[in-house]
């Protein structure tokens, strides 16, 4: 049963590898602090250095110490990354104003490379990656169910936590319905051509919804005969955050401001 | 009595009679199997026994006293009559399997030592205590199973209604989750009521038996009583265990000399056949085997 869907599924391996991986088992509130402050420092200060650092320092996080497969991490990176190095691009070519940096004259086009758009080219592109590998840090070692808690115990309305609980859990059982369902209509040549291609996924879409709505309603009896009276209740256990970590991740901070000061106008040309 | 129906219909909002006018009752201890072929209504006379359904016309009582339908004693009946559902991805909804047992008991307003304690110890009675932190869809479907059993069991339930407990299961799991069910029954005098179609289940299993047939029950007695009733069996898309049914061949076709009821167990079988050869004859036709 819980054969295809879970493996070559992107998102069932980055759930299997935040409940696995090394660092599964330390506090969460450690993790999110760690990758909320340095995602913060990353995005908001003007030094191209922060962004490399904090890449750097999550990559080897990821790769050392939560033994998350480095193949599946780079892979995770390509595809934002090429998006990002493409629109960057665009941003250093056809942005800014003030001094040229290359001007090109063409009888019918001027066009001309800013100095400050190539600035922020480099810039938004090193902050992006920066960013993706703080979200990667949390996503990859941090299961959703010690999120949930976590956010919990920040008094997040509890109507959001309740129903992000039960859209996670029933995505991966719509996972393998739909898989089971797209197998069954391949075994009776419903992708034998485009149109029945189309077709098909029309009446798998639209098949899938009517068994959530199902879904949903057989659950709410179970849920009932357990005596849910409107509000889940879980066990919250988590384990206790490290002052050693939490110090470390000020520590860490500290540094980054303090680097931001030299390095601010490194860029600026 | 523990559960007493009388006159019980159920009316879908579409129209179709699920069950029509069925009265039983359970006392407390028994095992009852209600034994009947896909769509009789099995499942909809379950969900009647803790509230979940209220039926069109008719009454239920619980301890003798007629169920009310208020959120409180709704509450109460829940915790002592605990549901198990045929399919257990509609029972599981929590990230891991801790905190889905653990939902029942929480429901209660257990304080959380308590709770803790009864999540590890259902926990370990259906074996899954090395999956307490794993999410559900890493689970086999079996496993489920007994997740969704622990779920149940975490609420110390004085009566278990399961929905066909053994469907899709392979033998072994099959097997073991029928052995927990009679060590339950045995040891805390849990009433078990049961659903399925699992014909050579029953006998192994329940102590009573009904056959529903199109929302009535039509046969009701000990599995001895009603599967000697062959043609009744067969009308209702159901068969005798495998094991009566080829006593029954032989006693039909080959006149066998079997006087007693037919054996509905491999056990029943074996003393039957022993007892058919004469065991000291048994014994030779070993050696004589074994020399060649």
């Amino acid at each position: 049963m819980r054969s295809y869907t879970s493996y070559d599924n992107l998102c069932a391996k980055i759930d299997k590898i935040a409940y696995t991986n090394a660092l599964a088992k330390s506090s969460p509130v450690t993790k999110i602090l760690f990758a909320l402050s340095s995602l913060v420092l990353n995005v908001s200060t003007p030094s191209p250095l922060i962004p490399i650092i904090v890449f750097l320092i999550n990559t080897i996080l990821l790769i050392r110490f939560a033994n998350v497969p480095s193949k599946f991490y780079l892979n995770l990176l390509a595809y934002p990354t090429i998006i990002v190095a493409i629109s960057s691009l665009i941003i250093a070519m056809f942005f800014g104003q003030g001094e040229a940096l290359i001007e090109i004259v063409l009888p019918w086009f001027r066009w001309t490379v800013f100095k400050n758009g190539v600035t922020m080219g480099i810039t938004t592109f090193l902050r992006v990656e920066g960013a993706l590998s703080c979200l990667y840090f949390l996503v990859l070692t941090t299961s959703i169910t010690d999120i949930f808690i976590t956010l919990r115990k920040a008094h997040i309305p509890k109507i959001l936590i309740e129903m992000s609980l039960l859209i996670y859990r029933y995505i991966f059982v719509f996972l393998e319905v739909e898989a089971q369902m797209n197998i069954a209509q391949k075994l009776r040549l419903g992708h034998s051509n485009w149109k029945r291609r189309i077709r098909s996924l029309a009446l798998l879409s639209g098949n899938l919804f009517i068994r959530t709505l199902e879904q949903g309603e057989r659950t709410f009896l179970a849920m009932n005969a357990r005596g849910y009276n409107g509000s889940i209740r879980t066990l919250d256990d988590l384990p206790q955050p490290k002052l050693v970590h939490l110090f470390g991740i000020v520590l860490f901070n500290f540094i980054l401001i303090f680097l931001t000061f030299f390095t601010m106008n490194l860029l600026i040309m | 009595m523990l559960f007493r129906l009388e006159n019980i219909s159920y009316r879908y909002p579409d129209g179709t009679l699920a069950l029509d006018r069925i009265s039983l009752s359970f006392a407390k201890g028994e095992r009852i199997a209600i034994l009947g072929p896909n769509g009789c209504g099995k499942t909809t006379l379950l969900l009647h026994l803790n509230g979940i359904l209220r039926p069109t016309s008719g009454k239920v009582y619980f301890e003798d006293k007629p169920l009310e339908y208020t959120s409180k004693s709704l509450l109460n009946l829940r915790r002592r009559v605990g549901y198990v559902f045929q399919d257990p991805n509609d029972q599981l909804f929590a990230p891991t399997v801790r905190q889905d047992v653990a939902f029942g008991p929480l429901n209660l307003g257990e304080p959380i030592d308590r709770v803790k304690k009864s999540v590890n110890e259902a926990l370990r009675m259906v074996g899954m205590a090395e999956y307490a932190d794993k999410p559900p869809h890493f689970l086999s479907l079996g496993e489920k199973k007994r997740v969704a059993i622990a779920g149940v069991l975490a609420m110390h339930p004085e009566v278990l209604v399961m929905d066909e407990p053994t469907s899709n299961l392979d033998p072994m799991t099959a097997n073991d989750i029928l052995r927990l069910l009679l060590h339950l029954n045995q040891e805390y005098g849990l009433t078990l009521i049961l659903a399925t179609h699992d014909v050579d289940m029953v006998p192994l299993f329940a102590n009573k038996l009904y056959v529903m047939s199109k929302g009535k029950i039509i046969l009701e007695g000990s599995p001895k009583e009603i599967f000697s009733n062959t043609e009744l069996i067969r009308s209702v898309n159901l068969r005798s265990p495998r094991i009566t049914h080829l006593f029954d061949i032989l006693k039909r076709k080959n006149h066998l000399p079997i006087n007693k009821q037919l054996p509905l167990t491999i056990g029943e079988a074996r003393r039957e056949i022993l007892g058919l050869l004469n065991f000291k004859n048994m014994t030779e036709l070993d050696k004589k085997v074994n020399c060649k």
